[in-house]
């Protein structure tokens, strides 16, 4: 039941937001347009753009590596930080889908997830539910119970400002004291190594500028071709996803510097001193190869397939492999993890491609996962 | 999730057998006429949607067990809707067939012959079993001539549209809508649940709006182009339970709007029914 309330109120919080900020802005839809071009750019041509892309990132003094697979992220990720440290994450799916925050927590750090919506579903040991909204199945009351058991320091009948105030004042001193920030990246772009963050909260900001390290991890897929169409990524996914104008966004190319002393380069200045950018492939290049399953590749994780799909409406976080749920999530369960079953729930009520920004015709990807599954059993 | 092998198995051997899903009594298909010609250019296609509709969801409550009683599926011929369920499928099939002859249209059908269109398959990813069968459809529409295809429903609408894409495909397609003249309706006030076929996949929405002349209650947010929710229906093959609690959802979301439902699909008459909080009845009843 609790999902029901939950998500109703998602969607018609939600859903009537977008529609006024493309109202009111209508060049997020020309943006949209030259967006899905110059995603297609890259993805018809991906290993070139992978390599342009780290070699960008050396050039603007960070450290960029390839991984393979999740196994691979982590092994990197893990020689990065060591142990004994403080880490604080921003919010990243794919930081997720390699299993970043168990595996550093195992390897003897101390793991904070400073996006609200991930910290909840941190303390509540449960996976997300919305790629941008992971807690979207927790109700107000049920974020008060799980705070108050959790981290204490709330009252019954807290609202919903006392809630956010009291996790704000515990992840503070968090932030402070971290040694190293992770965050995942909107997109990368190829021509600067550049990467685009964009957040509501401030906790990216935060975990990007105020620790000595800054890793950045996400999937190749989120390479465009210029730091423009990194502009535009921003733009277009805050509209979409009912967050515009966004509150912050971020632009990293390498670490801090300043020349500020007879015009001589050092670096860190008061950011970190060291940046590193880990592409994840996890299955992308192979389906960037598959004309089909490469409109999968072109998702910019806006969620708004998700409140416009009955199925997830009434499945939620039941339906899809985290992190990865709803339409979005049918497909990407099966490029990530090979699995089509998500794929069988698509009652092809087509609300999704109506509505997606980068006009992916979902139905049609998962129409394809589908018969892709049906031979594999067969 | 049931066993879609299974199910498929079934689905194939029945459409090699008798050009039907399952076993049926074809009687049930074709009881609603003797008035039309057997063979003519043009033909209304049933696809025996509108009669078989009554009987999937006690199919679809079966599907779970079909692996272990496969050897029950031939008893699904012995399945019959009820007189009334039946009464009203063959309604809606003369007052469409009665629409499109009064708008000068010779119209024939394939009575016994008539073929299922294989949207099933389509639905459930079997593309290849899909193509497969779809020629052979073909092949039946070739041999008795027909030229012109005039669908009743959105699901069928939607498999044949998609023939072309599979191989080449030369019959006129035409959905009953765009064709027939509409009454004024019946006085009452109704909202709507949109197909999503039709509204979505087949850019017919604004002609179902253009020819009901009854007041329709419409909130946005529930039966908008693209925040009208499926009634859950063609989830039910692949998993019955998640099919209900869509269909609960959307029936929920409509019963705040009216007492009285318009549908425009015999799956969406049949899937939301159960769950509905007041009258449904098919555009084809009220505008026809
Ligand atoms: S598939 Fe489209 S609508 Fe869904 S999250 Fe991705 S970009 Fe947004």
């Amino acid at each position: 039941m609790s999902w029901e309330i939950a998500v109703e109120r998602a969607i018609n919080n939600n859903v009537p937001r977008v529609y006024k900020i493309l109202k009111e802005h209508p060049y997020i839809l020309d943006l949209a347009k030259e967006l899905r071009e110059a995603k297609l750019k890259v993805l018809e041509n991906l290993d070139y753009y992978v390599d342009k892309t780290l070699d960008s990132v050396k050039r603007a003094g960070g450290h960029g590596y390839l991984a393979s697979t999740p196994e691979e992220a982590r092994e990197i990720v893990g020689k990065i930080v060591g142990k004994g440290k403080t880490v604080v994450m921003g919010k990243s799916m794919v930081a997720y889908e390699a299993g970043i925050r168990e595996f550093l927590i195992r390897q003897g750090n101390e793991v904070w997830e400073t996006d609200l919506g991930e910290f909840l579903i941190q303390l509540a040991n449960q996976p997300p539910s919305h790629i941008i909204a992971p807690a979207i199945h927790l109700t107000k009351e049920e974020v008060e119970k799980l705070l108050k058991e959790k981290i204490g320091g709330v009252h019954e009948g807290s609202t919903h400002e006392e809630l956010v105030a009291r996790v704000r004042q515990f992840l503070r001193e968090k932030f402070v004291n971290a040694d190293v920030g992770i965050t995942g990246a909107n997109a990368v772009a190829s021509d600067t190594g550049t990467i685009a963050l964009i957040e509501n909260e401030g906790n990216i900001r935060f975990s990007s500028i105020s620790p000595a390290m800054h890793i950045a991890i996400t999937g190749v897929d989120k390479i465009v071709p210029t730091l423009a169409d990194a502009t535009k990524e921003v733009l277009v996914q805050s509209a979409f996803a009912g967050l515009y104008p966004p509150t912050y966004v971020n632009f990293t190319s390498g670490p801090s510097s300043t020349a500020d002393i007879e015009m001589k380069r050092v670096s860190p200045a008061h950011g970190p001193k060291e940046f590193h950018l880990i592409l994840l492939d996890n299955g992308r290049i192979k389906a960037s190869k598959d004309p089909v399953l490469r409109e999968a590749l072109l998702c910019i994780r806006c969620g708004r397939c998700h409140l416009h799909c009955p199925v997830y409406r009434a499945l939620g976080v039941k339906w899809g492999d985290p992190p990865f749920t709803g339409p979005m999530g049918a497909m990407w369960s099966y490029v990530v993890y090979n699995d089509p079953k998500p794929a069988m729930y698509c009652a092809h009520s087509g609300n999704c491609k109506e509505v997606c920004p980068m006009k992916i015709n979902i139905p049609k990807v998962l129409e394809y996962i589908k018969w892709k599954g049906n031979k594999q059993k067969a | 999730m049931n066993d879609l092998k299974t199910l498929r198995d079934v689905l194939v051997e029945n459409l090699e057998r008798n050009m039907m899903p399952f076993p049926v009594d074809k009687g049930i298909c074709t009881g609603w006429t003797r008035d039309l010609p057997r063979s003519g250019e043009t033909i209304i296609y049933t696809s025996c949607m509108y009669q078989l509709a009554p009987l999937f969801p006690i199919f679809n409550r079966f599907l779970p067990y079909l692996s272990a009683l496969k050897s029950l599926t031939p008893l699904a011929s012995k399945l019959k809707p009820s007189e009334a369920q039946l009464n009203r499928a063959y309604n809606v099939l003369r007052k469409i067939s009665n629409a499109l002859t009064a708008k000068g249209i010779k119209l024939a059908y394939l009575y016994d012959d008539e073929p299922y269109s294989g949207a099933l398959l389509l639905e459930l990813g079997f593309l290849d079993e899909f193509q497969e069968y779809a020629k052979k459809v073909y092949e039946r529409f070739k041999e008795r001539g027909v030229k012109r295809i005039i669908t009743v429903d959105p699901h069928t609408h939607h498999a044949l549209t998609r023939y072309s894409e599979f191989f080449s495909f030369d019959v006129e397609v035409v959905n009953y809508i765009e064709l027939v003249e509409a009454k004024e309706g019946d006085g009452n006030v109704y909202t709507i649940h949109d197909s999503c076929l039709y509204s979505r996949f087949l850019n017919l929405r604004d002609k179902f709006r253009e020819k009901i002349k009854v007041k329709l209650v419409e909130d946005e947010m529930v039966t908008g182009k693209d925040t009208s929710f499926c009634c859950g229906g063609p989830l039910a093959p692949v998993d019955f339970k998640a099919s209900e609690e869509v269909a609960k959802a959307r029936a929920k979301s409509l019963s705040k709007l009216s007492k009285n439902l318009l549908v425009q699909c015999p799956i969406c008459y049949v899937t939301l029914s159960p769950h509905f909080e007041g009258e449904v009845k098919d555009v084809a009843e009220v505008i026809l």
